[in-house]
Protein backbone atom coordinates (compact mmCIF):
# COMPACT_ATOMS: atom_id res chain seq x y z
CA UNK A 1 0.00 0.00 0.00
CA UNK A 2 2.30 2.41 1.06
CA UNK A 3 4.52 1.40 -2.00
CA UNK A 4 1.44 2.26 -4.26
CA UNK A 5 1.27 6.08 -2.90
CA UNK A 6 4.50 6.57 -3.25
CA UNK A 7 4.43 5.73 -6.95
CA UNK A 8 1.25 7.80 -6.97
CA UNK A 9 3.67 10.20 -5.36
CA UNK A 10 6.16 10.04 -7.85
CA UNK A 11 4.18 10.33 -10.88
CA UNK A 12 2.11 13.40 -9.31
CA UNK A 13 6.06 14.90 -8.90
CA UNK A 14 6.71 14.12 -12.73
CA UNK A 15 3.63 15.98 -13.82
CA UNK A 16 4.27 18.31 -11.10
CA UNK A 17 7.74 19.15 -12.45
CA UNK A 18 7.09 19.19 -15.78
CA UNK A 19 4.16 21.62 -15.38
CA UNK A 20 6.49 23.89 -12.51
CA UNK A 21 8.89 23.82 -15.79
CA UNK A 22 7.00 25.43 -18.18
CA UNK A 23 6.73 28.72 -16.00
CA UNK A 24 9.55 30.45 -16.52
CA UNK A 25 10.26 33.42 -14.47
CA UNK A 26 12.98 34.84 -16.99
CA UNK A 27 11.90 37.03 -19.89
CA UNK A 28 11.45 34.30 -22.64
CA UNK A 29 8.54 36.26 -24.78
CA UNK A 30 10.54 37.80 -27.07
CA UNK A 31 11.15 38.17 -31.07
CA UNK A 32 13.74 35.79 -31.79
CA UNK A 33 15.34 34.64 -34.81
CA UNK A 34 16.67 30.86 -35.55
CA UNK A 35 20.38 30.32 -35.89
CA UNK A 36 21.42 27.47 -37.24
CA UNK A 37 25.06 26.57 -36.67
CA UNK A 38 27.25 23.90 -36.79
CA UNK A 39 30.51 23.03 -34.76
CA UNK A 40 32.02 19.86 -35.75
CA UNK A 41 29.29 16.87 -36.13
CA UNK A 42 27.00 18.81 -33.58
CA UNK A 43 24.55 21.37 -35.02
CA UNK A 44 23.54 24.15 -32.92
CA UNK A 45 20.11 25.37 -33.26
CA UNK A 46 19.74 29.07 -31.23
CA UNK A 47 16.82 31.25 -30.91
CA UNK A 48 18.77 34.84 -30.58
CA UNK A 49 16.45 37.45 -29.34
CA UNK A 50 16.23 40.16 -32.29
CA UNK A 51 14.83 43.60 -32.09
CA UNK A 52 11.53 43.81 -34.38
CA UNK A 53 12.49 45.25 -38.04
CA UNK A 54 9.04 47.16 -38.00
CA UNK A 55 8.89 48.83 -34.74
CA UNK A 56 10.26 51.96 -36.45
CA UNK A 57 8.49 52.08 -39.14
CA UNK A 58 5.41 51.33 -38.05
CA UNK A 59 2.07 53.40 -39.14
CA UNK A 60 -1.00 53.70 -37.23
CA UNK A 61 -3.79 55.57 -37.72
CA UNK A 62 -3.86 57.21 -34.22
CA UNK A 63 -0.58 58.78 -34.94
CA UNK A 64 -1.74 60.35 -38.46
CA UNK A 65 -4.11 63.49 -37.37
CA UNK A 66 -5.30 64.45 -40.16
CA UNK A 67 -7.01 60.37 -40.66
CA UNK A 68 -10.99 60.96 -40.16
CA UNK A 69 -11.54 58.90 -37.23
CA UNK A 70 -13.21 55.03 -38.35
CA UNK A 71 -16.03 54.26 -35.76
CA UNK A 72 -14.94 51.34 -33.97
CA UNK A 73 -16.57 48.09 -33.83
CA UNK A 74 -15.62 45.07 -32.49
CA UNK A 75 -14.40 44.18 -36.47
CA UNK A 76 -12.01 46.85 -37.08
CA UNK A 77 -8.42 46.78 -36.65
CA UNK A 78 -5.45 48.71 -37.43
CA UNK A 79 -5.84 48.19 -41.35
CA UNK A 80 -9.56 49.24 -41.04
CA UNK A 81 -8.64 52.40 -39.26
CA UNK A 82 -5.73 53.15 -41.89
CA UNK A 83 -8.32 53.08 -44.41
CA UNK A 84 -5.89 51.99 -47.44
CA UNK A 85 -6.53 51.69 -51.12
CA UNK A 86 -4.31 48.44 -50.82
CA UNK A 87 -4.30 46.67 -54.81
CA UNK A 88 -2.77 43.33 -55.48
CA UNK A 89 0.29 44.96 -56.92
CA UNK A 90 1.45 47.00 -53.56
CA UNK A 91 3.54 44.33 -52.92
CA UNK A 92 5.73 46.39 -50.50
CA UNK A 93 2.98 46.24 -48.00
CA UNK A 94 1.74 42.60 -49.07
CA UNK A 95 5.14 41.51 -48.71
CA UNK A 96 5.02 42.48 -44.75
CA UNK A 97 2.42 39.39 -44.38
CA UNK A 98 4.02 37.01 -45.33
CA UNK A 99 6.57 34.58 -44.80
CA UNK A 100 9.86 34.78 -46.38
CA UNK A 101 8.25 31.36 -47.99
CA UNK A 102 5.62 33.70 -49.06
CA UNK A 103 2.61 31.66 -47.48
CA UNK A 104 0.42 34.24 -45.73
CA UNK A 105 0.54 34.42 -41.73
CA UNK A 106 -2.32 33.34 -39.79
CA UNK A 107 -4.73 36.06 -38.01
CA UNK A 108 -3.31 35.51 -34.95
CA UNK A 109 0.15 36.78 -35.80
CA UNK A 110 -1.02 39.65 -38.13
CA UNK A 111 -3.43 40.86 -35.63
CA UNK A 112 -6.27 41.48 -38.79
CA UNK A 113 -9.72 41.61 -38.67
CA UNK A 114 -11.36 38.77 -40.03
CA UNK A 115 -12.54 40.72 -43.32
CA UNK A 116 -9.16 42.24 -43.48
CA UNK A 117 -7.13 38.58 -43.41
CA UNK A 118 -9.22 37.04 -46.12
CA UNK A 119 -8.71 40.22 -48.14
CA UNK A 120 -4.85 40.85 -47.83
CA UNK A 121 -4.82 36.79 -47.86
CA UNK A 122 -6.60 36.93 -51.45
CA UNK A 123 -4.18 39.74 -52.57
CA UNK A 124 -1.27 38.05 -51.60
CA UNK A 125 -2.14 35.11 -53.40
CA UNK A 126 -3.36 37.08 -56.75
CA UNK A 127 0.18 39.14 -56.43
CA UNK A 128 2.29 35.85 -55.93
CA UNK A 129 -0.17 34.49 -58.81
CA UNK A 130 1.10 37.75 -60.98
CA UNK A 131 4.46 36.35 -60.21
CA UNK A 132 5.07 39.99 -58.07
CA UNK A 133 6.85 38.51 -55.11
CA UNK A 134 8.86 35.84 -56.69
CA UNK A 135 11.74 36.02 -54.19
CA UNK A 136 9.18 35.24 -51.56
CA UNK A 137 8.35 31.46 -53.09
CA UNK A 138 9.79 27.85 -51.31
CA UNK A 139 13.37 27.45 -52.36
CA UNK A 140 12.42 24.60 -54.97
CA UNK A 141 11.18 27.68 -56.75
CA UNK A 142 12.64 28.53 -60.28
CA UNK A 143 12.59 32.21 -59.14
CA UNK A 144 11.65 33.33 -62.76
CA UNK A 145 7.84 33.57 -63.63
CA UNK A 146 8.40 32.90 -66.96
CA UNK A 147 9.65 29.29 -66.09
CA UNK A 148 6.27 27.95 -64.30
CA UNK A 149 4.22 25.97 -66.15
CA UNK A 150 2.00 26.27 -69.05
CA UNK A 151 -0.79 28.94 -69.01
CA UNK A 152 1.06 29.96 -65.37
CA UNK A 153 4.09 31.78 -67.43
CA UNK A 154 2.06 34.05 -69.28
CA UNK A 155 1.10 37.83 -67.35
CA UNK A 156 -1.69 37.67 -65.03
CA UNK A 157 -3.52 41.04 -63.67
CA UNK A 158 -6.48 40.42 -60.84
CA UNK A 159 -9.43 43.00 -60.42
CA UNK A 160 -10.02 43.24 -56.22
CA UNK A 161 -13.41 43.38 -56.99
CA UNK A 162 -13.70 40.78 -57.16
CA UNK A 163 -12.55 39.77 -53.63
CA UNK A 164 -16.01 39.59 -51.46
CA UNK A 165 -17.89 38.64 -54.75
CA UNK A 166 -19.78 35.19 -54.50
CA UNK A 167 -19.97 35.02 -58.11
CA UNK A 168 -18.36 36.39 -61.01
CA UNK A 169 -21.01 37.55 -63.34
CA UNK A 170 -20.34 36.62 -66.86
CA UNK A 171 -21.33 38.93 -69.35
CA UNK A 172 -24.12 36.35 -70.69
CA UNK A 173 -25.58 37.29 -67.38
CA UNK A 174 -27.00 40.92 -67.57
CA UNK A 175 -29.43 39.21 -70.35
CA UNK A 176 -31.14 37.08 -68.00
CA UNK A 177 -34.62 37.96 -66.49
CA UNK B 1 -5.66 78.05 -101.53
CA UNK B 2 -2.64 80.23 -99.23
CA UNK B 3 0.66 78.04 -98.05
CA UNK B 4 -0.64 77.51 -94.89
CA UNK B 5 -4.44 76.09 -96.23
CA UNK B 6 -2.60 73.72 -98.50
CA UNK B 7 0.14 72.43 -95.68
CA UNK B 8 -3.13 72.05 -92.90
CA UNK B 9 -4.93 70.20 -95.85
CA UNK B 10 -1.92 67.79 -96.12
CA UNK B 11 -1.59 67.54 -91.86
CA UNK B 12 -5.39 66.71 -91.71
CA UNK B 13 -5.14 63.82 -94.11
CA UNK B 14 -1.65 62.86 -93.89
CA UNK B 15 -1.45 59.16 -91.75
CA UNK B 16 -0.02 59.47 -88.39
CA UNK B 17 1.48 56.49 -86.85
CA UNK B 18 1.32 55.62 -83.36
CA UNK B 19 2.91 53.50 -81.08
CA UNK B 20 1.42 51.17 -78.63
CA UNK B 21 3.45 49.34 -75.65
CA UNK B 22 1.50 46.72 -74.85
CA UNK B 23 3.52 45.43 -71.52
CA UNK B 24 0.98 44.36 -68.94
CA UNK B 25 -1.99 45.47 -70.87
CA UNK B 26 -5.27 43.84 -70.90
CA UNK B 27 -5.89 43.09 -74.88
CA UNK B 28 -9.41 43.46 -75.10
CA UNK B 29 -9.88 46.71 -72.98
CA UNK B 30 -6.50 48.31 -74.92
CA UNK B 31 -8.44 46.60 -78.49
CA UNK B 32 -11.25 49.35 -78.16
CA UNK B 33 -8.27 52.08 -77.63
CA UNK B 34 -6.44 50.97 -80.81
CA UNK B 35 -9.81 50.87 -82.79
CA UNK B 36 -10.14 54.07 -82.39
CA UNK B 37 -7.11 55.07 -83.79
CA UNK B 38 -7.01 52.57 -86.46
CA UNK B 39 -10.30 54.33 -87.76
CA UNK B 40 -9.59 57.54 -87.09
CA UNK B 41 -12.59 58.14 -84.83
CA UNK B 42 -10.05 60.13 -82.57
CA UNK B 43 -10.06 62.85 -85.41
CA UNK B 44 -12.79 65.31 -85.49
CA UNK B 45 -13.14 64.99 -89.52
CA UNK B 46 -14.33 61.20 -88.87
CA UNK B 47 -16.93 59.28 -91.05
CA UNK B 48 -17.11 55.91 -91.86
CA UNK B 49 -16.46 56.94 -95.90
CA UNK B 50 -13.63 59.14 -95.11
CA UNK B 51 -10.34 57.06 -94.95
CA UNK B 52 -8.66 58.77 -92.58
CA UNK B 53 -7.32 55.99 -90.16
CA UNK B 54 -3.79 55.90 -88.81
CA UNK B 55 -0.97 53.13 -88.16
CA UNK B 56 -1.13 51.42 -84.97
CA UNK B 57 2.18 49.52 -84.28
CA UNK B 58 2.06 47.71 -81.02
CA UNK B 59 4.97 46.39 -79.29
CA UNK B 60 5.88 43.55 -76.33
CA UNK B 61 3.07 41.60 -77.28
CA UNK B 62 4.23 38.91 -75.71
CA UNK B 63 4.09 40.51 -72.47
CA UNK B 64 -0.21 41.15 -72.71
CA UNK B 65 -1.70 40.58 -69.02
CA UNK B 66 -4.79 38.72 -69.03
CA UNK B 67 -7.45 39.38 -66.27
CA UNK B 68 -8.01 36.39 -63.34
CA UNK B 69 -7.67 32.61 -64.98
CA UNK B 70 -8.58 33.86 -68.65
CA UNK B 71 -5.04 31.92 -69.86
CA UNK B 72 -7.05 28.93 -69.37
CA UNK B 73 -10.95 29.77 -69.67
CA UNK B 74 -10.98 31.82 -73.04
CA UNK B 75 -11.11 29.45 -75.74
CA UNK B 76 -10.47 30.30 -79.61
CA UNK B 77 -12.86 28.80 -81.79
CA UNK B 78 -11.91 27.73 -85.39
CA UNK B 79 -13.69 25.22 -87.98
CA UNK B 80 -11.88 24.01 -90.91
CA UNK B 81 -15.15 23.52 -93.00
CA UNK B 82 -15.57 19.51 -92.77
CA UNK B 83 -17.50 17.12 -90.49
CA UNK B 84 -16.06 17.23 -87.14
CA UNK B 85 -13.81 19.92 -88.30
CA UNK B 86 -14.73 22.24 -84.83
CA UNK B 87 -11.70 22.96 -82.49
CA UNK B 88 -11.68 25.15 -79.69
CA UNK B 89 -8.12 26.70 -78.90
CA UNK B 90 -7.17 28.36 -74.74
CA UNK B 91 -5.65 31.16 -74.97
CA UNK B 92 -2.51 30.41 -73.89
CA UNK B 93 -2.49 27.93 -76.20
CA UNK B 94 -2.49 29.95 -79.04
CA UNK B 95 -0.31 32.68 -77.49
CA UNK B 96 2.28 29.58 -77.01
CA UNK B 97 1.94 29.56 -80.84
CA UNK B 98 1.76 32.60 -81.82
CA UNK B 99 2.58 35.65 -79.54
CA UNK B 100 0.49 38.45 -81.79
CA UNK B 101 -2.64 36.44 -82.48
CA UNK B 102 -4.78 37.39 -79.18
CA UNK B 103 -4.08 41.32 -79.63
CA UNK B 104 -4.82 40.69 -83.40
CA UNK B 105 -8.01 38.94 -82.81
CA UNK B 106 -9.24 41.51 -80.09
CA UNK B 107 -9.01 44.52 -81.76
CA UNK B 108 -10.40 42.75 -85.16
CA UNK B 109 -12.96 41.34 -83.00
CA UNK B 110 -13.62 44.76 -81.49
CA UNK B 111 -14.69 46.57 -84.70
CA UNK B 112 -18.01 46.30 -86.83
CA UNK B 113 -18.15 43.35 -89.27
CA UNK B 114 -18.06 45.42 -92.70
CA UNK B 115 -15.73 45.77 -95.69
CA UNK B 116 -13.33 48.44 -94.43
CA UNK B 117 -12.71 45.81 -91.73
CA UNK B 118 -9.62 43.91 -92.97
CA UNK B 119 -8.37 47.29 -94.69
CA UNK B 120 -8.42 48.42 -91.25
CA UNK B 121 -6.37 45.42 -89.87
CA UNK B 122 -3.55 46.02 -92.66
CA UNK B 123 -2.49 49.62 -90.55
CA UNK B 124 -2.15 47.42 -87.50
CA UNK B 125 1.53 46.11 -87.11
CA UNK B 126 2.73 44.00 -83.75
CA UNK B 127 5.49 42.97 -83.01
CA UNK B 128 5.90 40.20 -80.23
CA UNK B 129 9.09 41.99 -78.45
CA UNK B 130 10.90 45.33 -78.48
CA UNK B 131 12.54 45.33 -81.66
CA UNK B 132 10.90 46.95 -84.44
CA UNK B 133 12.29 47.23 -87.78
CA UNK B 134 14.24 51.45 -88.16
CA UNK B 135 12.08 52.11 -91.16
CA UNK B 136 8.64 51.61 -89.19
CA UNK B 137 10.36 53.10 -85.98
CA UNK B 138 11.53 56.33 -87.66
CA UNK B 139 7.19 57.29 -88.99
CA UNK B 140 6.32 56.70 -85.56
CA UNK B 141 5.24 60.32 -84.29
CA UNK B 142 3.00 59.53 -81.17
CA UNK B 143 2.55 57.13 -77.92
CA UNK B 144 -0.65 55.55 -77.19
CA UNK B 145 -0.88 56.13 -73.07
CA UNK B 146 -1.29 52.77 -71.40
CA UNK B 147 -4.32 51.86 -70.05
CA UNK B 148 -2.82 50.15 -66.47
CA UNK B 149 0.62 50.38 -64.83
CA UNK B 150 2.70 48.11 -65.31
CA UNK B 151 3.79 46.32 -61.56
CA UNK B 152 6.90 46.40 -60.06
CA UNK B 153 8.01 43.14 -59.08
CA UNK B 154 9.13 43.25 -55.33
CA UNK B 155 12.94 41.72 -56.40
CA UNK B 156 13.32 44.42 -58.94
CA UNK B 157 12.76 46.87 -56.27
CA UNK B 158 16.35 47.73 -54.17
CA UNK B 159 16.44 46.37 -50.82
CA UNK B 160 17.48 49.26 -48.80
CA UNK B 161 13.78 50.52 -50.35
CA UNK B 162 12.23 47.69 -49.20
CA UNK B 163 13.34 47.95 -45.77
CA UNK B 164 12.80 51.63 -45.44
CA UNK B 165 9.81 51.49 -46.70
CA UNK B 166 6.67 52.10 -44.17
CA UNK B 167 5.12 49.18 -42.26
CA UNK B 168 1.49 48.37 -40.84
CA UNK B 169 2.23 44.81 -39.83
CA UNK B 170 4.25 44.49 -36.16
CA UNK B 171 5.25 40.73 -35.38
CA UNK B 172 3.98 39.54 -31.89
CA UNK B 173 6.36 39.84 -29.04
CA UNK B 174 6.59 36.11 -29.23
CA UNK B 175 7.18 35.73 -32.38
CA UNK B 176 9.82 33.33 -33.86
CA UNK B 177 11.15 34.82 -37.32
CA UNK B 178 10.99 32.81 -40.48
Amino acid sequence: MSFLTRANCLAKNVILSTFVRSISTTKHLQLKELHERKEGSTLIVEGVTVPSPHTELLIRAEKIKDLAPVEKTEHTCYMCALDLDVKHTDVLILSQFVRTDGCMLPRRITGLCRRQQKKVGKMVSMAQKAGLMINLTPSYCKKDPRQRYAYKKFNTYFDENTIFMKKIPKPVDKFKR
Amino acid sequence: MSAAKRVQQWATFARTWHIFDCKWQDPYLSANVIKKYLMGMHKPIYHPMNDCGDVVVCINSRDIALRGDDWRQRAYFHHTGYPGGASWTLAWEVHNKDPTMIIKKAVYRSMKGNLQRRHTMQRMLIYPGEEVPEDIMQNVTNQIRQLRPVPTRLDHIPEDEVKKYPKVMEYPEDYVLK
